[in-house]
């Protein structure tokens, strides 16, 4: 089995260091990667990515990122991405990274993904540059996830996961309120994933939300935000594939 | 007496406060209901929950309202879910 550990919406700042690393030092008996599915921190400042790369600095097992919308608050998210990087986080944004786990090459794509609504009820790209530009960009990051599922397998990905922040799909947002599905994902990550394919798809960012989804073509999807899964990380088998 | 009009104009202006204060909370969920105002969810820690019931208190002054407030637990998961 391959091990994957997820949270997201972890929300660290100065006044929170130390709280999640007692849990993190026991990955390495339980976890072969630890996902994080953006909101590291509360205002995207670089002192609180410090916080966060103090928080997984040294950990037994990789660490693979994506930010999200409160990471980009301060307008220094490659500052961020930085101070993460600095101490090994393989940050993700429309590309992806392989890992070879016991023999299995484990393939992540990410992207922070983007709000605009699910299917029969979504914004469209249409009108105001504004609106156009908002669902312009949501499309652009599917289509980074999408693209980099596919280069993944082309290279060899014996199992692949989805990360976003951003939900692909309405499940797991239930619980939330109806009226702001638009602002908590969109339907084009789901479209992206399920032609590409994947094994998993993971999430953050509806805090009232539920853990466990599926996309229209049957690709598993789980909420992690940390209020969601009530507990430092959630832990999820997967089988490698035959062979 | 309050009016439900002004209960919303009330309820997002305190859902400003949290998000825009040092909390940064958009997490929680501040409804009316009838007369009152419920804000409920799940935050990181004690003092976020504590921040966050200052931020109400202050907000809603003059309005009934009520809490169901929790801290998420920081600890390690007690089993994994197998998906084959």
């Amino acid at each position: 089995m391959i091990r994957i550990a997820a949270v997201g919406d972890i929300h660290l700042g100065p006044g929170s260091a130390g709280t999640l690393r007692p849990a993190f030092d026991t990955l390495g008996d339980c976890a072969d990667v630890l996902l994080l599915a953006g909101d590291l921190t509360r205002h995207g400042t670089r002192e609180e990515a410090r916080v966060v790369a103090a928080e997984v600095a040294g950990l037994p097992v990789p660490v693979v990122a994506v930010l999200g919308n409160h990471d980009y608050q301060s307008d220094q998210a490659d500052l961020v991405t930085r101070e993460l990087a600095e101490e090994g986080v393989h940050v993700l944004e429309g590309d992806g990274v392989t890992l070879d786990i016991r023999g299995v090459t484990v393939g992540i794509a990410g992207t922070k993904g983007f709000g605009g609504g699910f299917a029969g009820r979504s914004a469209a790209e249409f009108g105001e540059p504004e609106m156009k530009a908002f669902i312009r960009y949501t499309r652009a990051c599917a289509d980074g996830l999408g693209r980099t599922l596919s280069e993944l397998r082309t290279r060899g990905s014996g199992l692949r996961v989805a990360l976003t922040h951003f939900s692909p799909v309405p499940d797991t947002l239930a619980g939330e309120p109806l009226e702001i599905y638009p602002f908590l994902g969109s339907y084009l990550l789901a479209e992206a994933i399920d032609g590409a394919g994947a094994d998993l798809a993971v999430h953050g960012h509806a805090h009232l939300g539920t853990e466990h989804g599926m996309t229209g073509g049957g690709v598993r999807v789980r909420n992690v935000a940390m209020p969601v899964i009530d507990r430092a990380f959630a832990v999820y088998h997967l089988a490698p594939p035959p062979g | 007496m309050t009016s439900v009009e002004n209960l919303d104009y009330r309820v997002e202006h305190l859902r400003d406060r949290l998000a825009h204060e040092d909390i940064a909370e958009l997490g929680v969920r501040v409804e009316a209901r009838g007369a009152w105002v419920m804000v409920w969810g799940g935050v990181a820690d004690a003092r976020s929950r504590a921040a966050v019931l200052r931020i109400a208190a202050e907000e809603l002054e003059g309005v009934p309202w009520h809490e169901d407030l929790t801290v998420q637990h920081a600890g390690p998961p007690g089993s994994a879910e197998v998906l084959s």
